[in-house]
């Protein structure tokens, strides 16, 4: 068994990063993505933790990248409005992987949450080095924002 | 991004510069800590840039990632090796031959000074005793350079050990930067994790840009105008080759410096042929149409986007401040605080904005 002192403390866990890659696999966005690279992405991820009721961003400010909820719940909100309650396995925020667009709403956790970055400069440089999988990766994205968009569109239609 | 209370009572630029400050004084703080390692620290930080997309072509075709970084750094040795047995002789012997011309450069420079001078004192009716001046000079300056040489010399080994450290410093960041990067940036507080990120890449794609850019740049100059140099018959060609490559690393000033040393060196050849100084000058004009029109393009270009007022008020004040090392590091620092202080600035105006709602 290694030593404390001696193993490599930036290293993940490995039960963790496991579940970080089926949650992952499981979302339209790695859809026909082998799992070595949902994995080599996963290594990349950041996992934060929030208390409840923390803001996790809000509207107008800068995106990184997309967030998965890997535990607790996330409230998307504009000004009071509920938006969408997200559980364990959603995820949110993927526009920025497309564009360094500006947050469109509010995000607070609503209990203890803990969430996992998926950076855009991650991805970025993983479609360098990968670029067919990458353009895979892309139209995913691109269909699940057509399908937000169409979304909104219906919505606001009803209005 | 919420801040303490220190920064919230004025509109968001005042906010936004009170912020900058502080991060600028503990910059500052660190270099003056570091500043015993400052160069190796830079130099290692320099190969980190070149050398990593090596490392991660390596890594990504199954390479184990120690081994990629050492196969890339025994490269590098091998290569730094030959290109050094092969042009150090040749720089040595060139050094020297330009040591035995100082005194005919300076006695030609003087002459040439003492005679535009006494033209000059005519016309405008006041009496210039340039002379004494430029003997003054020069025998400041030949002092000077002794002690530079003394200096050199004592500190020779202390340069040896900061140079040993360079591989040693570039191994662990091939290998470690980016987990301990990852270690450091968790140590943001939850509302600055994105922003902090959000910098972070813009600058260290700006810096890898340009670091690559300007070494590319640097070597094509240096062969541009080595060759050229070759070809007009003037002396020392690959060390002055080699200088023009170095300054042209600092904008504007560096091309001025270069024909100046050129001129310099043309004009103390035996026999003296008029026809070297402009052919010289035209080398180096050639060379920075090159540049301009082939190598920035292509390389460089959007790699830092300052206005040349910002370029050269920042050369003199970094020049100024850190010597030499600012001259060169001076770009780079000031596109890597343009980007920070616009993303400071942007994310403060827009929280100031949400909370006015």
């Amino acid at each position: 068994m290694s030593h404390i002192f001696w193993s490599n403390i930036f290293n993940r866990p490995t039960s963790e990063l496991q579940s970080i890659v089926e949650l992952w696999q499981d979302t339209p966005l790695f859809e026909n993505i082998p799992t070595r690279h949902v994995q080599f992405l996963s290594k990349k991820m950041h996992v934060r933790s929030f208390m409840a009721g923390e803001r996790i961003f809000q509207l107008g400010s800068q995106g990184a990248g997309a967030l998965m909820v890997l535990e607790g719940s996330v409230q998307i909100r504009a000004d009071t409005t509920e938006l969408a309650l997200l559980k364990l396995g959603d995820f949110f925020g993927e526009i920025a992987l497309a564009e360094p667009e500006k947050r469109t709403a509010d995000a607070y956790s609503v209990t203890n949450t803990r969430l996992v970055y998926f950076l855009k400069q991650d991805l970025e440089e993983w479609i360098e080095y990968e670029p067919r999988l990458g353009s895979r990766f892309l139209m995913n994205l691109s269909a699940i924002l057509a399908r937000r968009l169409s979304l909104a569109n219906k919505e606001m239609v009803t209005l | 991004m919420s801040l303490p209370i220190f920064f919230k009572t004025q509109n968001a630029y005042t906010q936004t510069i009170k912020l900058f400050a502080c991060m600028i004084a503990i910059v500052l703080a660190g270099f003056y800590l570091l500043s015993a390692v400052i160069i190796p620290i830079v130099i290692s930080l320099t190969l980190y840039a070149i050398f990593e997309p090596a490392t991660l072509y390596l890594v990504r075709h199954n390479v184990n990632h120690s081994l990629s970084i050492i196969i890339v750094l025994v490269f590098l040795v091998f290569f730094s090796f030959i290109a050094i047995g092969f042009a150090l002789p040749q720089l040595i012997e060139q050094i020297g031959l330009l040591q035995a011309k100082l005194p005919a450069i300076f006695s030609k420079l003087e002459g040439f000074l003492t005679h535009y001078s006494a033209e000059f004192s005519d016309q405008i009716g006041v009496d210039l005793d340039v002379s004494d001046m430029i003997v003054s000079t020069v025998s400041q300056s030949t002092l000077l350079g002794q002690s530079f040489l003394l200096n050199f010399s004592n500190k020779l080994l202390g340069v040896t050990i900061v140079f040993l450290l360079v591989p040693f410093l570039t191994y662990y960041l091939l290998k470690d930067f980016r987990s301990l990067r990852n270690h450091m940036m968790n140590w943001l507080p939850n509302t600055s994790f994105e922003l902090g990120w959000l910098i972070y890449h813009r600058v260290s794609k700006q810096l890898q840009a340009y670091t690559r850019g300007v070494m590319i740049q640097s070597i094509i100059m240096s062969l541009v105008c080595m060759t050229g140099f070759s070809l007009i018959g003037l002396d020392i060609p690959i060390l002055l080759g080699v200088i023009t490559g170095i300054l042209n690393l600092v904008p504007y000033i560096g091309p001025v410096i270069s024909i100046l040393l050129s001129l310099l060196v043309s004009s103390a050849m035996t026999p003296f042929d008029p026809s070297l100084l402009y052919l010289g000058v035209l080398v180096i004009v050639i060379a920075q149409i090159i540049d301009n029109v082939i190598v920035i393009p292509a390389v460089i270009a959007n790699a830092v986007n300052l206005h040349p007022v910002q370029v050269i008020l920042g050369i003199i004040i970094f020049g100024n401040l850190f010597g030499t090392l600012g001259v060169i590091l001076a770009i780079p620092a000031i596109a890597t605080a343009k980007i920070i202080f616009n993303n400071l600035y942007a994310d403060i105006l827009n929280e100031n904005q949400k909370q006015s709602l």
